[in-house]
């Protein structure tokens, strides 16, 4: 957990001793040493900076009573299945920072993945959704985001545009390696990408395919930074009227992605200055699928970024954390139809994120 | 080395709102032969007046047969029962109550059993409280088993002194009762044999007796787990409806049900030898949102307190009606030979009460659910009852002519299930 001063679960942002495991009120896995490997996919090797931390902890608590899980899978208490590792987990490498990935509801398995990581003000953010069509989707989209994230803690000096374009290469590489001869399929494993690289105030994002990134300044409505690479677009970018346009049953069908047969177009980098406080999102569309254009959007991320009531935190101040779980409960509370992934870093304006009084703030006190 | 498994048959899906889970379990025990803790048998014998003659006879070469079963080692003693019980052997004036079978015993226990006299009325429960008072003095013997055959009914006595004894014996040694010719009554038998954990059968005539009991002790040597419990856990909120042996007879174990903690309750199910046993669980949870999953139960075999195998019944909420509207197949056919024994009980019943009426509605539902569940035995049974009219529509008449041991027979092999065909 380095760049934390304070110990916190990452799933409920419970208080917790510094040499705790696992979250009492969770059951959460505190310690990264004792985290469980993502399945299927290979470990990746982990960044430095970076602290994956699964919220289904091998560990015998259950995350529905806190009860004891048995060794047949089942909580003693309640009978509340233990899910896979992959099918929810949460990661905070630093309190103004965290991501919650989730399998939802309909899906039988999570097919999403993110990637974190944060070196002091910079943060890296990466979501892969794997495309339902093409089996085993799930290993590419660990593998893309994990590469991805990767690549971007150190991009050796390159401008951030040309690293996040080097990043979807080395993502698209990573697919390959970890697919094997499932590449030959008709329908190889493939996912999408959308990663931002914040610096200071400046978010660099790119994308392909239909995950999104928003812009959310406080007070204000959200700003898409993303257009998706789908067919309603191409169409709306066509002159096709966008009602129209949506009423197609293949609306939703992406037009670019990672993966084998993706054709290697390189992703749409766009950049966006963040002049006021506010949070940037990334998210697959099983969270915006619920609230597609950008009004409903902020609505239901004021809705998450209210003081928390109740537990550990009652009346605190919303954390990333905290907002992106509740996001992501709110998205599973509307049908839970797809996966659904959240990725939100906080930025407070003109000061630096970090939530301790730096020196020279204390020097400029009157 | 003793092995167990088990497996489970249920439709896990339950729909919007759905609350109850049913699943059969089939438990089945290997490699327990052999393994045998110290055992003990008694074998007790119906002396009453009216056994006189041929019966008296056959019984007593029924007992010699038995004792040439017993293994070597085995703790053993025989009683003789009428309106009180007596230990034929060992005599009754040895020192000890039980002693373990070798060559010189088992000679010296026929001659014993030769020298039964018949005289006297019935009353079984002295019997069972002598066979508590033996098995009392051989602690060392976990494994303890009663042979029980009469030929009457408990005339001498009232039904609840035999109800009161039956309940104090359950759980110190198991039972299988035994019938010979028509005169005794299934329901007193059935009771002994269904709190003691064994299996009531009919003897129509005293010349099967001798094979019958070869059988019966054979089996009960060849059972290795003294004691073993059924146990079902059910999740915080949930409750157990049922809990039922359906193969390969029907016990409802439900009643049976100790706590073991305030989420798991055991049920006594006796020794195991080789075998394989049904039991259909049914249980009620608060319903979950549609997508959500549960583990509904957890049905066990547990052994001196060990648990030594597990079967997971679990619920999934869907509201796809082609997953939760289907009934597993071992459900519905335990199901069908469950009210298949209701309704042939209840059938006897009422004609013995005369009601004509009832009996030939309660009958022929047996004779369709007999079809329905593939149950042969059954059919053939009832057919010296009932004159079937059409077997799909089960209607029937009651015949006029009916042997009374035909129909004992169809009542004590109303509770013996035939299994699924898979």
């Amino acid at each position: 957990m380095s760049g934390t001063r304070t110990t916190r679960c990452p799933g409920c942002d419970e208080a917790a001793p510094p040499d705790a495991r696992f979250c009492e009120a969770c059951g959460a896995a505190l310690d990264p040493s004792t985290a469980p490997d993502p399945a299927p996919a290979p470990a990746p090797e982990r960044s430095v900076a970076s602290s994956t931390t699964w919220t289904r902890p091998p560990s015998a608590t259950c995350r529905a009573c806190g009860g004891r899980v048995s060794a047949d899978g089942y909580c003693d208490t309640c009978g509340t299945p233990t899910v896979p590792p992959r099918d929810h987990w949460a990661e905070s490498p630093a309190p103004w920072v965290a991501g919650v990935c989730d399998r939802g509801v309909r899906h039988a398995r999570n097919e999403d993945a993110m990637a974190i990581a944060v070196t002091g003000d910079r943060a890296v953010l990466v979501v892969c959704d794997g495309v339902s069509s093409a089996p085993d989707s799930d290993i590419a989209s660990l593998a893309a985001a994990t590469a991805a994230r990767d690549a971007l803690v150190d991009p050796a000096g390159a401008r951030t545009s040309d690293a996040l374009v080097a990043a979807a290469a080395a993502a698209e590489q990573a697919i390959l390696d970890h697919v094997g001869d499932r590449a030959q399929r008709v329908d190889p494993p493939s996912c999408t990408f959308v990663a931002s690289v914040v610096e200071g105030s400046r978010a660099t994002t790119a994308w392909l395919g239909d995950s999104r990134a928003y812009w959310v300044p406080d007070g204000a409505t959200a700003v898409p930074l993303t257009v998706d690479d789908s067919w309603v677009e191409e169409m709306v970018a066509r002159g096709i009227d966008r009602a129209q346009a949506e009423s197609s049953s293949q609306a939703h069908a992406i037009t670019r992605w990672l993966g084998p047969d993706s054709g290697d177009h390189p992703p749409r980098v766009v950049e966006h200055d963040l002049d006021t406080p506010g949070w940037l999102l990334l998210c697959s569309d099983g969270l915006w699928n619920y609230c597609p254009d950008a009004a409903t959007l902020t609505d239901v991320v004021r809705q998450a970024l209210a003081p928390v009531d109740g537990g550990p935190a009652d009346g605190g101040p919303a954390t990333p954390a905290s907002a992106a779980q509740r996001l992501v409960r709110w998205a599973v509370e509307q049908g839970g139809a797809d996966n659904i992934t959240v990725v939100l870093a906080r930025h407070d304006g003109d000061t630096l994120h970090c939530d301790e009084v730096s020196d020279d703030a204390t020097n400029e006190e009157p | 080395m003793a092995e167990f498994t088990a497996e489970v048959f249920q439709n896990p899906y339950l729909g919007p709102g759905g609350t109850d889970l049913h699943a059969i379990v089939t438990i089945t025990a290997q490699g327990v032969e052999g393994t045998s803790p110290e055992a003990a048998e008694i074998i007790l014998v119906d002396t009453s007046g009216s056994m006189t003659g041929p019966a008296l006879e056959a019984a007593k070469h029924a007992a010699q047969v038995a004792v040439d079963q017993i293994a070597d080692g085995t703790w053993f003693a025989i009683v003789s029962g009428s309106h009180v019980a007596q230990r034929t052997f060992p005599y009754p004036n040895a020192r000890l109550a039980m002693v373990p079978m070798e060559p010189g015993a088992r000679a010296e226990a026929k001659r014993a059993i030769s020298g039964m006299r018949a005289q006297g009325g019935t009353a079984m429960s002295t019997w069972l409280a002598l066979a508590d008072e033996l098995f009392a003095t051989v602690p060392q013997a976990t494994r303890r088993h009663a042979v029980l055959l009469t030929d009457g009914r408990n005339e001498s006595e009232p039904r609840a002194r035999l109800s009161e004894v039956v309940a104090r014996c359950a759980g110190r040694f198991q039972c299988d009762a035994r019938g010979v010719g028509s005169h005794w009554q299934v329901d007193e038998l059935r009771e002994i044999a269904t709190a003691l954990l064994g299996t009531v059968d009919l003897i129509a005539s005293p010349q099967e007796i001798a094979a019958d009991f070869e059988q019966l002790v054979r089996a009960s040597m060849a059972r290795g787990v003294a004691a073993a419990d059924l146990r079902v856990w059910t999740p915080a909120g949930g409750q157990v409806l049922f809990v039922r042996q359906v193969a390969p007879t029907l016990d409802d174990l439900t009643y049976r049900r100790t706590p073991v903690d305030p989420l798991t309750g055991a049920y006594p199910t006796g020794s195991w030898a080789d075998e394989s046993r049904d039991y259909h669980v049914a249980v009620r949870l608060p319903s979950k949102p549609v997508g959500s999953e549960q583990l509904g139960a957890r049905v066990q075999l547990a052994v001196d307190g060990e648990v030594v195998v597990s079967g997971l019944v679990k619920a999934l909420w869907s509201d796809d009606d082609a997953l939760t509207a289907p009934i597993n197949d071992e459900v519905a056919h335990y199901t069908g030979q469950t009210e298949l024994a209701a309704v042939i009980q209840e059938g006897l019943a009422a004609k013995a009460a005369g009601d004509e009426a009832t009996a030939t509605t309660r009958l022929g539902r047996a004779v369709l659910l007999a079809k329905e569940t593939g149950n042969d035995e059954a059919t053939s049974r009832l057919r010296r009852v009932v004159d079937i009219e059409d077997e799909e529509l089960g209607t029937v008449r009651l015949r006029r002519e009916v042997d009374r041991l035909d129909e004992m027979a169809l009542d004590t092999g109303s509770t013996k299930t035939t299994r699924v065909r898979r």
